[in-house]
């Protein structure tokens, strides 16, 4: 009992996207570009508070009876009310039905580990389905938790579009009543979504089968300014399993808000409809016993500073207005930059088709460049992104998209056209 | 559409049992709910004052104020990194393994502090008990009585075995009782792997007795012969003598080199909640040290990474932000002190008031029990009667919080004490 276990401790492969961060500040060529980064960033390339957070931290500044008290070990409910409004919608018959259980979290990562947690209490068996590729933290998370993970197609590479075929078929071969992780809008890393009327083919297979369904909204309002529009998918899958399976969404403020450091988050738990002989209310209050001991077990009470502001946000009209402009301001610069990138490539005469980048949305594109490109693209352009061919569009700006324009057609060119 | 049939999930979510309500945080939503106008809430740990107001110390408001107003300082809301602010990491370094434990300075030197900023005590037990279980031990050691959450903790974490040391009786710490369980304990299992063994560094939660430094040496020195893996729970740091170096005796102890090597390394998790008022920001953090060089704590450190990147992806900044100003100004950070000094003076002052109104032998040594709490012994029935007659809330194992005593309520309280000696 004496062994020194520490030795059998196995040293990890440092994260990918942290090493480009380290080799970048030792990169001393005077044009280098970061698309590796997962936050927003306005046309000088610098961090952006957003004007409704500004004014938000100020009414908290100025608050005399703002303290460090503990919140409750659920959260704030002056955050998770109007959060889980947001998500549903005005006209939600879940919420007006009381279906949903909402509690705080530390943003999505720690909304999905609750999930996982979760699950892994309850229906510790089930697969849980991850789209192929998937945001490398979701095959951790759920596996962390002793759940066994799989895979659904999605991304074609060689047409750079859905591969809907392989979804329906994962759908439908995979065990009655598995777990399948939607990612709500900007699907990440891809950035490809569904167009709607593909969206309601796979929900639809999807109630077929009597699958449990969690989205992971990390992006609503930030893919098109619309809180809505970005919504499409969580609401219509909650009108569809509304009789058939409850659905988790995990609600992140990290890019909506623009407060990633701060970790304001919700979960959200839609129960389905019951029989007359279940006890709604008695159902939901277990439920929220049982997270209530995930989140007093690991953290006590979630943090309470960016609750306090986004609950500001969502609960002061003026704020949230100005809140929806700033999400117009951040995305349309993003839609702006896919533009100018497609635009300068097409002009090039870059081989290939550019038109994805367009198509997709949020934070991210899937260029379809190969690791060796990407490679290249940082050893003689100093243009660094993940090696997936994955780029922030939000590291893009008016002062270097033509220099990463021209450094794509330069990798594509020596690399010859084969691969796209 | 026909009306399906609920899935096997469904079924299964309405089969989910309650939960218990948490033992201390359960307490106060009750109370909020409470119509008396006497009602008195002396169960969760909140330092308030004399007014029974919670007031951010004077060094964290300055604090709070200079990062409000820094135009520079507040311009990023990017993620912090994995392991947290680098700034707030050298700083609570310096704090605890220069300053509290000047003999950290070598373990520093020699790369075998592995260090991860944390959601405040709570989150630093969650990250050590899951690495822990992950690589190295189902077996851990609480005192009887503990901090009720301990065990939720470890057990959500992966734990098997949870045991519960001697450590209380008849109003007296109970060292004999404590080693003999140890020692029995090592004789009776053919476990490979080490048990760990949860030490609240000074004024346990809840009954206030904690060892002399003699003590300490006698059951250091056990646990160490036992080989078991040391996790010390340090919450109240300042909150015993006011001085935040002081208190860190246990820590000061544990690394000391001549007297012990913790072959399976030592862990500390470390929280401002208390001795900053940071409660609901969630600050602290959880430091691995480790038993030899800088290769094994760069393996600990990948780790902790992953697991963390698993639960929360990376701590919330602004309580980080405020922590790191003030232990980073020396001005302030000597306002600090002077804050938790005053802080336990008051707490002090507040044994000595219920003194002079009670008889009770926990009283009448205002030095046995040490820091934010009273441990009265009070039953559970009496603490019901309490909480049912006079709306007075204490936690079920009959610990009060003294900071919840002031001048306008302490003649209601004591009376109402005094009343169940009848």
């Amino acid at each position: 009992m004496s062994k020194t276990i520490f030795n059998n401790v196995a040293l990890l492969p440092p994260d990918a996207l942290f090493n480009i961060k380290q080799r970048m500040s030792q990169d001393s060529r005077k044009m280098k570009v970061d698309l590796g980064i997962g936050a927003y960033r306005d046309d000088s390339g610098k961090p952006w508070v957003l004007p409704s957070v500004r004014e938000a931290e100020k009414l908290i500044q100025e608050d005399p009876d703002y303290n460090h008290e503990y919140l409750n070990i659920t959260g704030l409910t002056s955050l998770t009310d109007p959060a889980a409004m947001v998500l549903l919608g005005q006209d939600s018959l879940a919420l007006k039905e009381g279906r949903t259980v909402s509690v705080q979290s530390l943003s999505g990562t720690g909304a999905l580990h609750m999930a996982a947690s979760f699950y892994s209490t309850t229906c510790k068996d089930k697969l849980v389905y991850l789209s192929d590729p998937t945001w490398a933290n979701h095959k951790s998370i759920f596996e962390g938790k002793g759940l066994k993970t799989a895979t659904y197609p999605y991304w074609n590479a060689a047409s750079k579009s859905l591969d809907l075929e392989g979804y329906l078929n994962a759908i439908k071969t995979a065990p009655q009543g598995s777990i399948f992780v939607l990612h709500a809008c900007a699907h990440n890393p891809t950035g490809l979504d569904p167009n709607e009327e593909q969206w309601a083919t796979i929900l639809k297979a999807i109630v077929e089968k009597e699958h449990m369904v969690l989205f992971d909204s990390a992006y609503q309002g930030f893919a098109s300014g619309n809180l809505n529009k970005d919504a499409f998918a969580v609401r219509l899958g909650l009108e569809l399993l509304a009789d058939v399976t409850p659905v988790i969404i995990c609600q992140s403020f990290a890019k909506n808000v623009g407060m990633y450091g701060e970790r304001a988050g919700c979960f959200h738990l839609v129960l389905p409809h019951q029989d007359e002989f279940v006890k709604m209310a008695d159902v939901k209050a277990a439920i929220q016993s049982q997270l209530a001991l995930i989140t007093r077990s690991e953290l006590s009470t979630p943090p309470a500073y960016g609750a306090k502001i986004v609950a500001q946000v969502l609960n002061k009209p003026e704020l949230t207005k100005q809140w929806h402009a700033d999400m117009v301001t951040m995305s349309s610069r993003i839609i702006k930059m896919r533009h100018l990138l497609r635009d300068a490539l097409v002009s090039l005469k870059t081989p290939g088709n550019w038109d994805h980048i367009v198509d997709q949305t949020g934070m991210f594109s899937y260029t379809g460049l190969s690791a060796e490109m990407v490679q290249r693209l940082e050893k003689e352009h100093a243009v660094y992104m993940a090696s997936s061919g994955r780029a922030s569009i939000a590291g893009l700006n008016s002062g270097n998209v033509e220099h990463v324009a021209k450094a794509i057609n330069e990798v594509v060119n020596y690399f010859g056209t084969s691969k796209l | 559409m026909l009306r399906r049939q609920l899935s096997s999930l469904s079924g299964r979510i309405n089969s989910i049992p309650m939960a218990p309500p948490d033992k201390i945080l359960g307490l106060t939503e009750q109370f909020n709910a409470d119509k008396n106008d006497n009602k008195t809430n002396l169960t969760v740990g909140i330092y308030k004052d004399n007014w029974g107001q919670v007031t951010t110390m004077p060094s964290v408001a300055r604090a709070q104020a200079m990062l409000d107003q820094s135009f520079e300082m507040n311009t990023d809301l990017s993620y912090l990194p994995i392991k947290g602010c680098p700034d707030f990491r050298e700083n609570v370094l310096r704090f605890l393994y220069r300053e509290s434990c000047p003999q950290g300075v070598e373990l520093l030197n020699q790369e075998r502090i592995s260090f991860v900023q944390t959601l405040s005590g709570t989150g630093a037990l969650a990250v050590a008990s899951k690495f822990l279980s992950l690589f190295m031990s189902h077996t851990v050691w609480f005192p009887n009585p503990s901090w009720p959450n301990h065990a939720n903790v470890f057990q959500i974490n992966g734990f098997k075995n949870i045991n519960h040391y001697t450590y209380y009786k008849d109003g007296q710490l109970d060292v004999d009782g404590w080693i003999s369980d140890l020692e029995k304990a090592a004789k009776s299992t053919n476990d490979s792997f080490p048990p760990c063994i949860v030490l609240h560094a000074c004024c346990h939660n809840p009954t206030g007795l904690d060892p002399t430094l003699e003590q300490w040496k006698r059951i250091m020195d056990k646990i160490h012969e036992l080989k078991m893996i040391p996790i010390i729970d340090m919450a109240y740091q300042g909150l015993d003598t006011g001085d935040v170096y002081k208190d860190a005796y246990l820590l000061r102890l544990s690394l000391d080199e001549s007297r012990y090597q913790w072959s399976n390394g030592l862990f500390l998790c470390q929280s401002f909640a208390k001795n900053m008022g940071l409660y609901g920001e969630r600050v602290g953090s959880l430091s691995v040290v480790t038993s030899r060089g800088a290769e094994e704590k760069r393996s600990v450190d990948s780790q902790l990474k992953k697991i963390v990147r698993g639960m929360y992806s990376s701590p919330p900044g602004y309580g980080s932000r405020v922590a790191n100003i003030v232990l980073s100004n020396p001005h302030l950070k000597n306002l600090w002190f002077q804050d938790v000094e005053n802080i336990a003076k008051r707490l002090q002052s507040v044994k000595a008031k219920m003194a002079e109104r009670l008889n009770w032998d926990s009283l009448q040594d205002p030095t046995r029990q040490h820091g934010m709490f009273l441990y009265t012994g009070l039953n559970a029935s009496e603490v019901n009667t309490l909480r049912e007659d006079s709306s007075i809330y204490l936690v079920q194992d009959g610990r009060l919080s003294l900071s919840g005593l002031n001048d306008s309520n302490i003649d209601y309280v004591c009376d109402a004490l005094r009343k169940l000696e009848k």
